[in-house]
Protein backbone atom coordinates (compact mmCIF):
# COMPACT_ATOMS: atom_id res chain seq x y z
CA UNK A 1 0.00 0.00 0.00
CA UNK A 2 2.64 2.13 1.00
CA UNK A 3 4.79 1.27 -2.53
CA UNK A 4 1.81 1.95 -4.45
CA UNK A 5 1.47 5.56 -2.81
CA UNK A 6 4.92 6.27 -3.55
CA UNK A 7 4.29 5.18 -6.97
CA UNK A 8 1.09 7.46 -7.42
CA UNK A 9 2.72 10.56 -6.11
CA UNK A 10 6.09 9.80 -8.28
CA UNK A 11 3.70 9.08 -11.39
CA UNK A 12 1.89 12.55 -10.60
CA UNK A 13 5.28 14.25 -9.78
CA UNK A 14 6.69 13.30 -13.41
CA UNK A 15 3.27 14.44 -15.33
CA UNK A 16 4.01 18.08 -13.25
CA UNK A 17 7.18 18.22 -14.45
CA UNK A 18 5.39 17.38 -18.26
CA UNK A 19 3.04 20.24 -17.88
CA UNK A 20 5.80 22.67 -16.64
CA UNK A 21 7.91 21.62 -19.78
CA UNK A 22 4.17 21.77 -21.99
CA UNK A 23 4.08 25.22 -20.90
CA UNK A 24 6.91 26.54 -21.88
CA UNK A 25 7.15 24.55 -25.32
CA UNK A 26 4.64 27.12 -26.78
CA UNK A 27 5.71 30.34 -25.42
CA UNK A 28 7.59 32.99 -27.08
CA UNK A 29 11.83 32.51 -26.88
CA UNK A 30 13.62 34.94 -25.01
CA UNK A 31 16.45 34.70 -26.74
CA UNK A 32 17.60 37.10 -29.99
CA UNK A 33 18.39 35.85 -32.98
CA UNK A 34 21.76 37.77 -32.75
CA UNK A 35 23.54 38.82 -35.87
CA UNK A 36 20.17 39.49 -37.63
CA UNK A 37 18.30 41.24 -34.20
CA UNK A 38 20.43 43.38 -31.45
CA UNK A 39 19.89 44.47 -28.77
CA UNK A 40 18.26 47.80 -27.46
CA UNK A 41 21.59 49.56 -26.24
CA UNK A 42 19.85 52.85 -25.85
CA UNK A 43 20.75 52.74 -22.50
CA UNK A 44 23.88 50.97 -22.66
CA UNK A 45 26.63 53.14 -21.36
CA UNK A 46 29.68 51.08 -23.57
CA UNK A 47 33.44 52.81 -23.57
CA UNK A 48 33.81 56.70 -23.49
CA UNK A 49 33.73 58.68 -26.44
CA UNK A 50 33.98 62.27 -27.30
CA UNK A 51 30.49 64.24 -28.35
CA UNK A 52 30.48 66.35 -31.07
CA UNK A 53 28.73 69.21 -30.21
CA UNK A 54 26.69 70.84 -32.87
CA UNK A 55 27.68 74.46 -32.67
CA UNK A 56 31.01 73.54 -33.49
CA UNK A 57 30.85 70.52 -35.54
CA UNK A 58 33.60 68.97 -33.15
CA UNK A 59 34.50 68.12 -29.67
CA UNK A 60 35.19 70.28 -26.97
CA UNK A 61 38.11 68.14 -25.21
CA UNK A 62 40.49 70.82 -23.41
CA UNK A 63 43.62 68.38 -22.34
CA UNK A 64 43.45 69.39 -19.10
CA UNK A 65 43.54 65.54 -17.86
CA UNK A 66 40.55 65.62 -15.41
CA UNK A 67 39.97 62.34 -16.90
CA UNK A 68 43.39 61.28 -16.79
CA UNK A 69 43.97 61.90 -12.47
CA UNK A 70 40.66 60.43 -11.58
CA UNK A 71 40.51 57.53 -13.92
CA UNK A 72 41.61 54.73 -11.21
CA UNK A 73 42.87 52.41 -13.65
CA UNK A 74 45.00 54.69 -15.32
CA UNK A 75 43.48 53.93 -18.78
CA UNK A 76 43.31 57.51 -19.98
CA UNK A 77 46.18 59.36 -22.16
CA UNK A 78 45.66 62.22 -22.87
CA UNK A 79 48.46 64.87 -24.95
CA UNK A 80 47.87 68.63 -25.75
CA UNK A 81 48.71 71.38 -27.60
CA UNK A 82 47.63 75.27 -27.70
CA UNK A 83 46.64 76.65 -30.68
CA UNK A 84 48.40 80.31 -31.66
CA UNK A 85 46.58 82.56 -30.07
CA UNK A 86 44.61 80.81 -28.26
CA UNK A 87 44.01 80.24 -24.52
CA UNK A 88 42.63 77.10 -24.73
CA UNK A 89 44.25 73.55 -25.27
CA UNK A 90 42.54 71.45 -28.00
CA UNK A 91 43.57 67.66 -27.58
CA UNK A 92 46.23 66.14 -30.24
CA UNK A 93 45.86 62.87 -28.81
CA UNK A 94 43.31 60.59 -26.56
CA UNK A 95 43.55 57.11 -26.19
CA UNK A 96 41.74 54.77 -23.73
CA UNK A 97 43.00 51.61 -23.14
CA UNK A 98 39.88 49.35 -22.67
CA UNK A 99 41.36 46.34 -21.44
CA UNK A 100 41.97 47.84 -18.17
CA UNK A 101 38.88 50.11 -18.03
CA UNK A 102 36.39 49.31 -15.87
CA UNK A 103 33.60 51.39 -16.88
CA UNK A 104 33.18 53.46 -13.56
CA UNK A 105 32.25 56.75 -15.31
CA UNK A 106 34.21 58.60 -13.17
CA UNK A 107 36.11 60.66 -16.18
CA UNK A 108 32.68 61.05 -17.83
CA UNK A 109 31.43 62.86 -14.60
CA UNK A 110 34.65 65.10 -14.07
CA UNK A 111 34.87 66.14 -17.67
CA UNK A 112 34.81 70.27 -17.29
CA UNK A 113 33.76 70.69 -20.83
CA UNK A 114 31.35 67.69 -21.24
CA UNK A 115 32.43 66.20 -23.85
CA UNK A 116 32.78 62.43 -22.20
CA UNK A 117 29.99 60.58 -23.01
CA UNK A 118 29.55 56.81 -22.97
CA UNK A 119 29.04 55.05 -26.25
CA UNK A 120 26.51 52.77 -27.42
CA UNK A 121 28.67 49.92 -28.70
CA UNK A 122 28.40 47.12 -26.36
CA UNK A 123 29.74 44.51 -29.22
CA UNK A 124 33.42 44.90 -28.08
CA UNK A 125 35.53 42.21 -28.91
CA UNK A 126 39.32 41.99 -30.93
CA UNK A 127 41.90 39.49 -31.92
CA UNK A 128 44.95 41.39 -30.70
CA UNK A 129 45.66 43.15 -27.00
CA UNK A 130 46.99 46.48 -28.87
CA UNK A 131 43.36 46.81 -30.64
CA UNK A 132 42.23 47.22 -27.20
CA UNK A 133 43.50 50.92 -27.01
CA UNK A 134 40.67 53.03 -28.70
CA UNK A 135 41.56 56.34 -30.18
CA UNK A 136 39.06 58.46 -29.25
CA UNK A 137 40.15 61.92 -31.55
CA UNK A 138 40.07 58.97 -34.54
CA UNK A 139 37.06 60.35 -35.54
CA UNK A 140 37.08 63.51 -35.74
CA UNK A 141 39.85 63.65 -38.39
CA UNK A 142 41.91 67.16 -38.49
CA UNK A 143 40.78 69.61 -35.63
CA UNK A 144 40.00 72.53 -37.04
CA UNK A 145 40.94 74.65 -34.05
CA UNK A 146 44.55 73.75 -34.35
CA UNK A 147 44.60 74.46 -38.26
CA UNK A 148 42.98 77.88 -37.80
CA UNK A 149 39.95 77.35 -38.98
CA UNK A 150 37.97 77.77 -35.84
CA UNK A 151 38.99 80.57 -33.67
CA UNK B 1 4.61 5.64 -60.42
CA UNK B 2 6.02 2.11 -58.03
CA UNK B 3 4.80 0.12 -60.93
CA UNK B 4 6.28 1.78 -63.68
CA UNK B 5 9.53 2.02 -61.59
CA UNK B 6 9.78 -1.85 -60.68
CA UNK B 7 9.09 -2.56 -64.45
CA UNK B 8 12.05 -0.33 -65.21
CA UNK B 9 13.86 -2.11 -62.72
CA UNK B 10 12.81 -5.59 -63.65
CA UNK B 11 13.72 -4.37 -67.37
CA UNK B 12 17.42 -3.92 -66.25
CA UNK B 13 17.89 -8.01 -66.34
CA UNK B 14 16.77 -8.20 -62.10
CA UNK B 15 13.37 -9.79 -62.71
CA UNK B 16 10.18 -9.14 -61.17
CA UNK B 17 11.44 -10.04 -57.85
CA UNK B 18 14.63 -8.76 -57.48
CA UNK B 19 13.31 -5.14 -58.68
CA UNK B 20 10.19 -5.43 -56.01
CA UNK B 21 12.87 -6.14 -53.25
CA UNK B 22 14.92 -3.54 -54.37
CA UNK B 23 12.51 -0.75 -54.95
CA UNK B 24 10.99 -1.67 -51.43
CA UNK B 25 14.65 -1.50 -49.65
CA UNK B 26 15.11 1.86 -51.24
CA UNK B 27 11.76 3.29 -49.94
CA UNK B 28 12.37 2.20 -46.82
CA UNK B 29 15.85 3.21 -46.34
CA UNK B 30 14.86 6.08 -48.04
CA UNK B 31 12.31 7.23 -45.40
CA UNK B 32 14.52 6.02 -42.62
CA UNK B 33 16.87 8.73 -43.47
CA UNK B 34 14.64 11.69 -43.99
CA UNK B 35 13.10 10.03 -40.73
CA UNK B 36 16.10 10.79 -38.95
CA UNK B 37 16.66 13.70 -40.23
CA UNK B 38 13.68 15.27 -38.85
CA UNK B 39 13.67 13.71 -35.94
CA UNK B 40 17.13 15.09 -35.07
CA UNK B 41 15.78 18.45 -36.13
CA UNK B 42 12.30 18.03 -33.74
CA UNK B 43 14.76 17.03 -30.71
CA UNK B 44 16.53 20.02 -31.29
CA UNK B 45 13.94 22.36 -31.89
CA UNK B 46 11.79 21.24 -29.12
CA UNK B 47 15.04 21.17 -26.68
CA UNK B 48 15.08 24.77 -27.69
CA UNK B 49 11.33 25.87 -27.31
CA UNK B 50 11.38 23.74 -23.73
CA UNK B 51 13.98 26.02 -22.74
CA UNK B 52 12.50 29.24 -24.65
CA UNK B 53 15.21 29.27 -27.88
CA UNK B 54 14.90 29.32 -31.27
CA UNK B 55 17.50 26.13 -31.93
CA UNK B 56 18.27 26.03 -35.48
CA UNK B 57 17.33 28.51 -37.86
CA UNK B 58 20.12 29.41 -40.13
CA UNK B 59 19.91 26.88 -42.75
CA UNK B 60 16.59 27.01 -44.40
CA UNK B 61 13.62 27.82 -43.31
CA UNK B 62 13.32 27.33 -39.23
CA UNK B 63 16.63 25.34 -39.60
CA UNK B 64 14.57 22.48 -41.24
CA UNK B 65 17.93 21.86 -43.52
CA UNK B 66 20.03 22.25 -40.71
CA UNK B 67 20.39 18.37 -39.77
CA UNK B 68 21.05 17.78 -44.01
CA UNK B 69 23.99 19.66 -43.28
CA UNK B 70 25.35 18.08 -40.55
CA UNK B 71 24.72 14.72 -42.12
CA UNK B 72 26.95 16.15 -45.01
CA UNK B 73 29.43 17.24 -43.08
CA UNK B 74 29.53 13.83 -41.28
CA UNK B 75 30.06 12.14 -44.53
CA UNK B 76 33.27 14.47 -45.31
CA UNK B 77 34.83 13.78 -41.93
CA UNK B 78 38.04 11.67 -41.76
CA UNK B 79 36.83 7.82 -39.80
CA UNK B 80 39.77 7.50 -37.58
CA UNK B 81 40.22 4.20 -35.87
CA UNK B 82 42.30 4.21 -32.65
CA UNK B 83 45.50 2.30 -32.43
CA UNK B 84 44.25 -0.46 -29.49
CA UNK B 85 40.69 -1.04 -30.72
CA UNK B 86 39.69 -4.80 -32.06
CA UNK B 87 39.37 -3.49 -35.83
CA UNK B 88 37.37 -5.85 -37.33
CA UNK B 89 34.53 -5.65 -34.23
CA UNK B 90 35.24 -2.27 -34.42
CA UNK B 91 34.16 -1.90 -37.88
CA UNK B 92 31.43 -3.98 -37.65
CA UNK B 93 29.70 -2.77 -34.63
CA UNK B 94 28.09 0.39 -36.29
CA UNK B 95 26.77 -1.68 -39.40
CA UNK B 96 25.44 -4.31 -36.89
CA UNK B 97 23.50 -1.49 -35.08
CA UNK B 98 21.30 -0.58 -37.52
CA UNK B 99 20.66 -3.69 -39.65
CA UNK B 100 18.09 -5.38 -36.74
CA UNK B 101 16.52 -1.71 -36.88
CA UNK B 102 15.84 -2.46 -40.57
CA UNK B 103 14.62 -5.88 -40.02
CA UNK B 104 11.72 -4.15 -37.35
CA UNK B 105 10.88 -1.79 -39.62
CA UNK B 106 9.90 -3.76 -42.41
CA UNK B 107 8.03 -6.08 -40.04
CA UNK B 108 5.36 -3.10 -38.95
CA UNK B 109 1.68 -3.78 -41.01
CA UNK B 110 1.27 -0.83 -42.80
CA UNK B 111 -2.29 -0.94 -43.33
CA UNK B 112 -3.18 -5.10 -43.87
CA UNK B 113 -2.87 -4.20 -47.45
CA UNK B 114 0.87 -5.27 -48.09
CA UNK B 115 2.31 -8.39 -48.55
CA UNK B 116 5.39 -8.35 -45.78
CA UNK B 117 4.43 -8.17 -42.19
CA UNK B 118 2.41 -11.02 -42.15
CA UNK B 119 3.87 -13.56 -39.75
CA UNK B 120 2.09 -16.04 -37.85
CA UNK B 121 4.72 -15.14 -35.28
CA UNK B 122 5.24 -11.64 -36.23
CA UNK B 123 5.53 -10.33 -32.40
CA UNK B 124 7.89 -12.87 -31.58
CA UNK B 125 10.26 -11.54 -34.38
CA UNK B 126 10.25 -8.41 -33.50
CA UNK B 127 10.92 -8.60 -30.08
CA UNK B 128 13.79 -10.94 -30.68
CA UNK B 129 15.15 -8.24 -33.35
CA UNK B 130 15.17 -5.75 -31.37
CA UNK B 131 16.82 -7.67 -28.43
CA UNK B 132 19.60 -8.17 -30.84
CA UNK B 133 21.22 -4.31 -31.96
CA UNK B 134 22.55 -3.99 -28.31
CA UNK B 135 24.88 -6.65 -28.62
CA UNK B 136 26.19 -4.27 -31.67
CA UNK B 137 26.33 -1.84 -28.68
CA UNK B 138 28.14 -4.01 -26.57
CA UNK B 139 30.99 -4.75 -29.51
CA UNK B 140 31.03 -0.86 -29.96
CA UNK B 141 31.90 -0.47 -26.10
CA UNK B 142 34.12 -3.69 -25.95
CA UNK B 143 36.24 -3.32 -29.62
CA UNK B 144 37.12 0.49 -28.58
CA UNK B 145 39.54 -0.76 -26.03
CA UNK B 146 37.63 2.38 -23.99
CA UNK B 147 36.79 2.11 -20.62
CA UNK B 148 34.29 4.70 -20.61
CA UNK B 149 33.14 2.70 -23.77
CA UNK B 150 32.78 -0.61 -22.19
CA UNK B 151 31.34 0.97 -19.03
CA UNK B 152 28.28 2.39 -21.66
CA UNK B 153 28.25 -1.27 -23.60
CA UNK B 154 27.87 -3.07 -20.13
CA UNK B 155 25.18 -0.72 -18.73
CA UNK B 156 23.28 -0.55 -22.16
CA UNK B 157 23.39 -4.75 -21.97
CA UNK B 158 22.24 -4.90 -18.06
CA UNK B 159 19.31 -2.28 -18.77
CA UNK B 160 18.03 -3.47 -22.25
CA UNK B 161 17.38 -7.39 -20.22
CA UNK B 162 16.00 -5.89 -17.62
CA UNK B 163 13.48 -3.84 -19.68
CA UNK B 164 12.68 -6.42 -22.24
CA UNK B 165 10.86 -8.31 -20.10
CA UNK B 166 8.62 -5.66 -19.13
CA UNK B 167 7.96 -4.98 -22.51
CA UNK B 168 7.34 -8.36 -23.50
CA UNK B 169 4.77 -9.02 -20.26
CA UNK B 170 3.29 -5.85 -21.77
CA UNK B 171 3.00 -6.97 -24.99
CA UNK B 172 1.66 -10.36 -24.20
CA UNK B 173 -1.11 -9.47 -22.64
CA UNK B 174 -2.27 -7.76 -25.92
CA UNK B 175 -1.58 -10.82 -27.01
CA UNK B 176 -4.05 -12.43 -24.57
CA UNK B 177 -6.83 -10.24 -25.71
CA UNK B 178 -6.52 -10.44 -29.42
CA UNK B 179 -5.51 -14.40 -29.52
CA UNK B 180 -2.56 -13.76 -31.80
CA UNK B 181 1.05 -13.28 -32.08
CA UNK B 182 0.38 -12.09 -35.44
CA UNK B 183 0.60 -7.86 -35.65
CA UNK B 184 -2.51 -7.83 -38.18
CA UNK B 185 -4.83 -10.22 -36.07
CA UNK B 186 -3.80 -7.80 -32.87
CA UNK B 187 -5.13 -4.50 -35.16
CA UNK B 188 -7.77 -6.49 -36.76
CA UNK B 189 -9.01 -6.99 -33.20
CA UNK B 190 -8.74 -3.47 -32.39
CA UNK B 191 -10.89 -2.35 -34.97
CA UNK B 192 -13.59 -4.82 -33.65
CA UNK B 193 -13.50 -3.05 -30.23
CA UNK B 194 -11.52 -0.61 -28.94
CA UNK B 195 -7.58 0.07 -29.09
CA UNK B 196 -5.96 -1.64 -26.59
CA UNK B 197 -4.44 1.34 -24.91
CA UNK B 198 -8.16 1.66 -23.11
CA UNK B 199 -8.43 -2.31 -22.30
CA UNK B 200 -4.92 -2.45 -21.19
CA UNK B 201 -3.72 1.21 -19.85
CA UNK B 202 -0.99 -0.41 -17.06
CA UNK B 203 0.38 -2.70 -19.91
CA UNK B 204 0.34 0.35 -22.19
CA UNK B 205 2.63 2.80 -19.81
CA UNK B 206 4.90 -0.15 -19.06
CA UNK B 207 5.74 -0.89 -22.64
CA UNK B 208 6.10 3.14 -22.94
CA UNK B 209 8.55 2.91 -20.26
CA UNK B 210 10.26 -0.32 -21.84
CA UNK B 211 10.66 1.35 -25.02
CA UNK B 212 12.04 4.54 -23.65
CA UNK B 213 14.57 2.48 -21.71
CA UNK B 214 15.08 0.19 -24.75
CA UNK B 215 16.24 3.14 -27.69
CA UNK B 216 18.74 4.41 -24.67
CA UNK B 217 16.65 7.35 -24.06
CA UNK B 218 16.78 9.85 -21.08
CA UNK B 219 15.41 9.28 -18.07
CA UNK B 220 17.10 5.52 -18.91
CA UNK B 221 20.19 7.36 -21.09
CA UNK B 222 22.72 5.60 -18.68
CA UNK B 223 24.62 4.07 -21.58
CA UNK B 224 25.81 7.24 -23.13
CA UNK B 225 25.46 9.31 -19.95
CA UNK B 226 27.61 11.82 -21.44
CA UNK B 227 28.43 13.90 -17.86
CA UNK B 228 30.04 10.53 -16.02
CA UNK B 229 30.99 8.50 -19.54
CA UNK B 230 32.00 10.73 -21.94
CA UNK B 231 30.21 9.65 -24.98
CA UNK B 232 29.56 6.13 -23.47
CA UNK B 233 29.73 2.98 -26.36
CA UNK B 234 30.50 5.29 -29.12
CA UNK B 235 33.02 7.93 -27.38
CA UNK B 236 35.69 6.33 -30.13
CA UNK B 237 33.70 6.44 -32.97
CA UNK B 238 34.00 9.66 -35.60
CA UNK B 239 32.11 10.85 -38.73
CA UNK B 240 30.02 8.51 -40.28
CA UNK B 241 30.24 5.65 -38.60
CA UNK B 242 29.60 7.82 -34.88
CA UNK B 243 26.35 9.11 -37.03
CA UNK B 244 25.79 5.03 -37.78
CA UNK B 245 24.79 4.93 -33.88
CA UNK B 246 22.72 8.45 -34.20
CA UNK B 247 20.99 6.77 -37.34
CA UNK B 248 20.30 3.70 -35.33
CA UNK B 249 18.90 5.00 -32.30
CA UNK B 250 16.96 7.58 -34.19
CA UNK B 251 14.83 5.06 -36.26
CA UNK B 252 14.73 2.37 -33.37
CA UNK B 253 12.67 5.55 -31.78
CA UNK B 254 10.08 5.60 -34.28
CA UNK B 255 10.00 1.80 -35.18
CA UNK B 256 9.43 0.50 -31.66
CA UNK B 257 7.18 3.64 -31.52
CA UNK B 258 5.26 2.35 -34.60
CA UNK B 259 5.00 -1.22 -32.75
CA UNK B 260 3.71 0.34 -29.81
CA UNK B 261 0.94 2.08 -32.05
CA UNK B 262 0.01 -1.18 -33.49
CA UNK B 263 -0.28 -2.94 -30.58
CA UNK B 264 -1.67 -0.44 -28.29
CA UNK B 265 -3.23 2.30 -30.12
CA UNK B 266 -5.25 0.76 -33.16
CA UNK B 267 -2.12 0.58 -35.79
CA UNK B 268 -3.18 2.18 -39.06
CA UNK B 269 -6.76 2.17 -38.14
CA UNK B 270 -8.42 5.57 -38.67
CA UNK B 271 -10.92 7.75 -40.41
CA UNK B 272 -10.34 10.09 -43.32
CA UNK B 273 -6.51 9.23 -44.24
CA UNK B 274 -4.65 6.28 -45.11
CA UNK B 275 -3.47 3.73 -43.13
CA UNK B 276 0.32 4.33 -43.05
CA UNK B 277 -0.49 7.79 -42.60
CA UNK B 278 -2.69 7.61 -39.22
CA UNK B 279 0.18 4.69 -38.26
CA UNK B 280 2.85 7.44 -38.90
CA UNK B 281 0.91 10.02 -36.73
CA UNK B 282 0.16 7.62 -33.71
CA UNK B 283 4.14 6.81 -33.85
CA UNK B 284 5.30 10.21 -34.38
CA UNK B 285 3.09 11.63 -31.07
CA UNK B 286 4.90 8.59 -29.37
CA UNK B 287 8.04 9.43 -30.24
CA UNK B 288 7.25 13.78 -29.76
CA UNK B 289 6.39 12.02 -25.80
CA UNK B 290 9.75 10.61 -26.03
CA UNK B 291 11.72 13.71 -26.78
CA UNK B 292 9.19 15.94 -24.20
CA UNK B 293 10.32 13.44 -21.83
CA UNK B 294 13.87 13.75 -22.33
CA UNK B 295 13.98 17.22 -21.86
CA UNK B 296 11.96 17.11 -18.55
CA UNK B 297 13.16 14.68 -16.75
CA UNK B 298 16.49 13.80 -15.09
CA UNK B 299 18.53 11.03 -15.45
CA UNK B 300 18.33 7.98 -13.35
CA UNK B 301 21.55 6.41 -10.96
CA UNK B 302 22.05 3.22 -12.49
CA UNK B 303 20.89 1.39 -9.23
CA UNK B 304 17.88 3.29 -9.46
CA UNK B 305 17.15 2.51 -13.05
CA UNK B 306 17.39 -1.64 -12.08
CA UNK B 307 15.54 -1.38 -9.43
CA UNK B 308 12.80 0.66 -11.01
CA UNK B 309 13.04 -2.36 -13.62
CA UNK B 310 13.12 -5.55 -11.29
CA UNK B 311 11.25 -4.58 -8.34
CA UNK B 312 8.33 -2.45 -10.05
CA UNK B 313 8.11 -3.21 -13.21
CA UNK B 314 8.40 -6.56 -13.80
CA UNK B 315 6.41 -7.64 -10.74
CA UNK B 316 3.57 -4.83 -11.96
CA UNK B 317 3.23 -6.42 -15.49
CA UNK B 318 3.15 -9.93 -14.19
CA UNK B 319 0.19 -9.06 -12.02
CA UNK B 320 -1.39 -7.30 -14.82
CA UNK B 321 -0.63 -10.44 -17.01
CA UNK B 322 -2.47 -12.40 -14.51
CA UNK B 323 -5.22 -10.75 -14.33
CA UNK B 324 -5.41 -10.36 -17.70
CA UNK B 325 -5.31 -14.30 -18.02
CA UNK B 326 -8.30 -14.49 -15.59
CA UNK B 327 -10.19 -11.44 -17.41
CA UNK B 328 -10.18 -13.35 -21.08
CA UNK B 329 -10.40 -17.02 -19.35
CA UNK B 330 -13.73 -16.02 -17.73
CA UNK B 331 -15.23 -14.31 -21.20
CA UNK B 332 -14.88 -17.66 -22.43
Amino acid sequence: MKLARRVWIGAKSLLIGLGVTGRHLFRKPVTLQYPHEKPDASRWGGPIELRTFPETGTHDCIACNACTRICPSECIYVEGKRPEGSKKMRATLFTLDFSTCSLCGLCVDVCPTETLQYSKRYDEAMYTRPATVNDLLGPFGEDPYLTGKLK
Amino acid sequence: MLAGARDWLAGLGLGEFGATVLLGVALIMGYLTFNVLFLIWLERKVSAHIQRRFGPMEVGPHGSLQTVADMVKLLGKQILTPVATDKFVYILAPVLVFVPTLCLASLIPLSGAEAFANLPYGLVVLIALSGISVLAIFMAGWASNNKYAVLGGMRSVSQVIAYEIPILLAALSVVMIAQSLNLREIVAAQARGVPFALLQPVAAVLFFIGITAETNRAPFDIPEAESELVGGFHTEYSGMRFAMFFFAEYTNMLVLAALGATLFLGGWLGPWLPGPVWLLLKAYAIVFVMIWMRWTFPRLRFDQLMTFAWKLLIPVALVNLVITAFAVGGRR
